[in-house]
């Protein structure tokens, strides 16, 4: 109920600008509607099992760790319902970037000319929000694939995504310290994580190969909980 | 998204992970983007429990981890892991209370039951992979092989099928004339359909026109009577090794019993010759020991060859086996010749592996001699001096000694039929652990060399002696359950712990031996005198003895571990290595890993079987 209540709170702030103490960069109203729309699907219960809930599970590519310098390149994401990941939910989008990629090309792979083919912002948006909408996000290591994906919410629709939030590294790394396990350096990266619980490896690399193995990873941690896993357990 | 979703190009990687999974292969690549969109995934702990019931239906595929199959009475029917599919819903039908447990932590893919009928009723051999058990998913794979060699053609495709024919009282230049009309160099001489003789052109050269035979004479008084004939089923290598051998150029083809077509030399010519045949006519050629190393030298690399110009394992067995028989004939021919001839008529016995025809590179010599019963005491010494000849030149040729001195050297194994008679019925009258081993090798027997009866003869009271004796059988079978199959309880291959041979398996002696072993006491027991154990399979089912099905399943079996253990043999070599009958389960292909496993379970599924038919109760 604690979750439900700070959601409904922080949102309602931009429902009715004049009343929040932030001042929202997108004055008009109508502007937001796309996230508005989403945030009326959303119903976290979390109380409830977390099969009942659906899940969307996302990585991006930027183009730098930092948000400062750095600008989100591509984003993938998956559907988890029922307990089950439906390969045929998978989404992979790439975003028109505002500068070139330059040297980060070599990490990721994207280069501008295949960047230049994908969407904008706004197109990326409205996608990914009719496919948030009713669930949880997922991402490992969600601070900061959120920050990217909340810095293009704010200068779109003037509010932060303000969505229920699973971030898989937390759990993971609950789960070592519960057992004491000395966390070893790159414990918790992804490959890692994965490997902890007998998951494929892909060899390839990219925003949505990447969410299918956070999927699979929430799937493992979840299945390892044992029974009665609430979404406040993920989510706390 | 459209009404026919496709999976997202970015997750070609599970596309390519189904793709090696059979019988996904069977899909075009467009289908399994299909099949591969309305796939779920979930991740399940070790112990696990999927039940029939519980989700209707739906096709699991292994990504990670292992799960065994078991049903009501708690039996296990298969263990498996990564790329293996399972549908409860259909093995329900055939298997009450089927369930699968999983062993280990699994990511399954999870295919919809209405996806999965859709694609049995679109893609047949997908259906068929499904709809029939295990056993018949390794003999497709066995059936899989690259097309043979041009030497492993039957002869049924190269010989002549338009026969001429006279009867036996047609006069000679009768008989000569059917053949210029017909322009061609023999004839058969038949009364019906009863081959009674043949007559070539060489016959009335020098049997009637150099001699000055009245050519009114009736053709039976020049023919060959009773000419020596070869099957439809042999291979152009049988064929042209007969030829070679015998010195004849125009043999009869026959087919149950009778006449179908004639094969002649120059038949022969029109197909590409290969080494194999050169080998072995140029080994009957060499006049020393040193000569016959120097020739069977390069016999590693025309292994290599053979294999990878796709000679089946068992062609590859039948090959070198007949190199090991003429290096070990030409061998009593040199000591002959040293010796003088023999005193009494005698055999020269091949045990094993030889025996059977299924030589590879690097086997060792089990022999013995079998003499005819009328030896004088002072005849012995000669026997003696033979066997030491043949096995030092043998040994010296690569097939070394054996460390079980079955070899003609020893005492026990040169003696008399009647002393080998004595022999065997020791052996089966008292089956202790070491005679059973005796018998397992003795009743793998060939002439190899001189008086075949002495052989067949011996076989026969063999044969007599044992497939009656329940008491020898029982003792038999305990053998054969001796080696279980190399497949442990999670579902991994069975490897060595530690040594040289760490974490590989030795394929000859858990998968080759114990299908030979299953075999021989099926043979032995059903009075079968076959000694190849495809052959020896084929006349198990052809008698009734074993069901078509069963038969086939070790064949198949056979085979896939055979090419399994060939084709390791070629990359030893090919590295530089000695051929080992060992192999690294892990780097194997995945699909070889699949048809060894399944192979093994047949192994077992046999076992089972001996144990129920010669040791129940036991």
């Amino acid at each position: 109920m604690k979750l439900r209540r700070w959601y409904y709170c922080a949102r309602h702030a931009f429902y009715h600008p004049e009343a929040s103490a932030e001042q929202p960069l997108a004055s008009s109203t109508s502007a937001m509607a796309p996230l508005r729309e989403c945030w009326q699907h959303s119903h976290s219960c979390g109380g409830a099992d977390w099969r009942q809930q659906e899940f969307l599970v996302v990585d991006t590519e930027t183009s730098a760790l930092e948000i400062a310098s750095g600008e989100l390149l591509s984003v993938g994401w998956v559907v988890i319902r029922d307990g089950r990941i439906l390969l045929g939910s998978a989404e992979h989008w790439l975003l028109k970037p505002q500068n070139s990629v330059g040297e980060s090309a070599t990490i990721h792979t994207l280069r501008d000319c295949e960047l230049d083919a994908g969407l904008t912002e706004a197109e990326l948006m409205r996608r990914f929000l009719q496919a948030a909408a009713g669930r949880a996000l997922v991402f490992h290591h969600a601070g900061l694939d959120l920050a990217f994906l909340n810095r293009i919410t704010r200068r779109l629709y003037g509010a932060p995504l303000l969505l229920p939030v699973v971030d898989t590294l937390q759990l993971e790394k609950r789960n070592l310290e519960r057992r004491n396990r000395p966390l070893e350096a790159n414990a918790l990266r992804l490959a890692n994580c994965c490997k902890r619980y007998n998951l494929p490896l892909s060899k390839a690399h990219n925003a949505l190969t990447d969410a299918l193995a956070t999927a699979e990873l929430l799937l493992a941690q979840v299945s390892y909980k044992g029974k009665g896993v609430k979404l406040r357990d993920l989510i706390a | 998204m459209t009404n026919a979703p496709t999976l997202n190009p970015e997750l070609n990687s599970i596309r390519d992970f189904l793709a090696e999974c059979i019988p996904f292969d069977q899909l075009t690549e467009a289908e399994l983007n299909r099949v591969a969109a309305v796939m779920e995934i979930s991740y399940h702990r070790q112990g696990h429990v999927f039940h029939p019931q519980d989700d209707g239906g739906g096709l699991r595929i292994m990504r990670s981890g292992a799960a065994e199959l078991r049903v009501d009475n708690d039996q296990l029917i298969d263990r498996f892991g990564e790329g293996v599919s399972f549908n409860l819903l259909g093995l329900s039908q055939e298997q009450p209370g089927i369930r699968a447990t999983l062993i280990e932590d699994s990511l399954v893919y999870f295919l919809p039951e209405p996806e999965y009928q859709k694609i049995r009723q679109q893609y047949r051999d997908f259906d068929r992979f499904f709809h029939s058990q295990r056993s018949r998913r390794v003999r497709r794979a066995a059936r899989h092989e690259p097309s043979p060699s041009e030497m492993m053609r039957s002869v049924s495709g190269l010989m002549t099928k338009k026969l001429l024919k006279v009867s036996p009282r047609d006069s000679i230049q009768t008989a000569a004339q059917v053949m210029s009309q017909g322009r061609i160099s023999s004839v058969l001489v038949m009364e019906g359909e009863q081959l009674l003789g043949i007559v070539t052109d060489r016959d009335l050269r020098s049997r009637a026109v150099a001699i000055g035979v009245d050519v009114s004479l009736p053709i039976e008084s020049i023919m060959t009577p009773n000419p020596e004939a070869i099957s439809a089923d042999d291979t152009l290598f049988d064929a042209i090794l007969f030829m070679t051998q015998k010195g004849y150029h125009h043999i009869p083809v026959m087919e149950q019993d009778m006449v179908k077509g004639i094969i002649t030399a120059s038949d022969l010519m029109l197909a590409r010759r290969d080494d194999p045949v050169y080998l072995v006519q140029h080994i009957g050629r060499q006049t020393s020991v040193d000569d016959l190393q120097k020739m069977v030298k390069p016999l590693p690399d025309l292994f290599v060859q053979w294999v990878q110009a796709g000679i089946k394992s068992s062609q590859v067995g039948k090959i070198l086996t007949a190199v090991s028989d003429a290096v070990t004939s030409r061998l009593i021919f040199l000591a002959e010749q040293e010796l003088g001839p023999a005193p009494v008529p005698f055999c020269w016995l091949g045990f094993g592996s030889q025996g059977r025809g299924e030589q590879l590179l690097n086997a060792d010599q089990d022999n013995a001699l079998l003499i005819a019963d009328h030896l004088s005491p002072a005849d012995e010494r000669w026997f003696e001096q033979l066997a030491h000849r043949v096995s030092d030149g043998l040994n010296a040729c690569g097939y070394v000694y054996c460390p079980g001195k079955v070899m003609a050297t020893t005492d026990e194994w040169r003696q008399t039929l009647r002393g080998w008679k004595t022999t065997v019925d020791r052996w089966t009258k008292s089956p202790t652990a070491d005679a059973v081993m005796r018998v397992s090798i003795f009743f793998d027997l060939r002439a190899i060399h001189g008086d075949a009866s002495l052989c067949r003869e011996l076989q026969a009271h063999m044969l007599k002696r044992a497939s009656g004796n329940t008491i020898f059988l029982a003792a038999l079978a305990e053998n054969v359950l001796d080696t279980p199959p190399p497949l442990g309880i999670f579902r991994r291959f069975v490897v060595e712990r530690n040594g040289e041979h760490r974490d590989e398996l030795n394929l000859k002696k858990r998968a080759v031996i114990p299908i030979v072993d299953i075999v021989r006491i099926h043979a032995l027991a059903h009075g079968i005198s076959e000694v190849n154990t495809i052959e020896r399979l084929h006349k198990l089912a052809q008698t009734r003895a074993m069901t078509i099905n069963d038969s086939r399943n070790l064949q198949d079996a056979l085979q896939v571990i055979m090419q399994t253990r060939i084709e390791g043999q070629v990359k030893h070599l090919l590295a530089g290595k000695p051929p080992s009958n060992y192999l690294n389960p892990d780097e194997l292909p995945k699909l070889v890993r699949k048809q060894l496993r399944d192979a093994f379970n047949i192994v077992g599924d046999a076992q089972q079987a001996v144990k129920l038919t010669y040791r129940p109760g036991l």
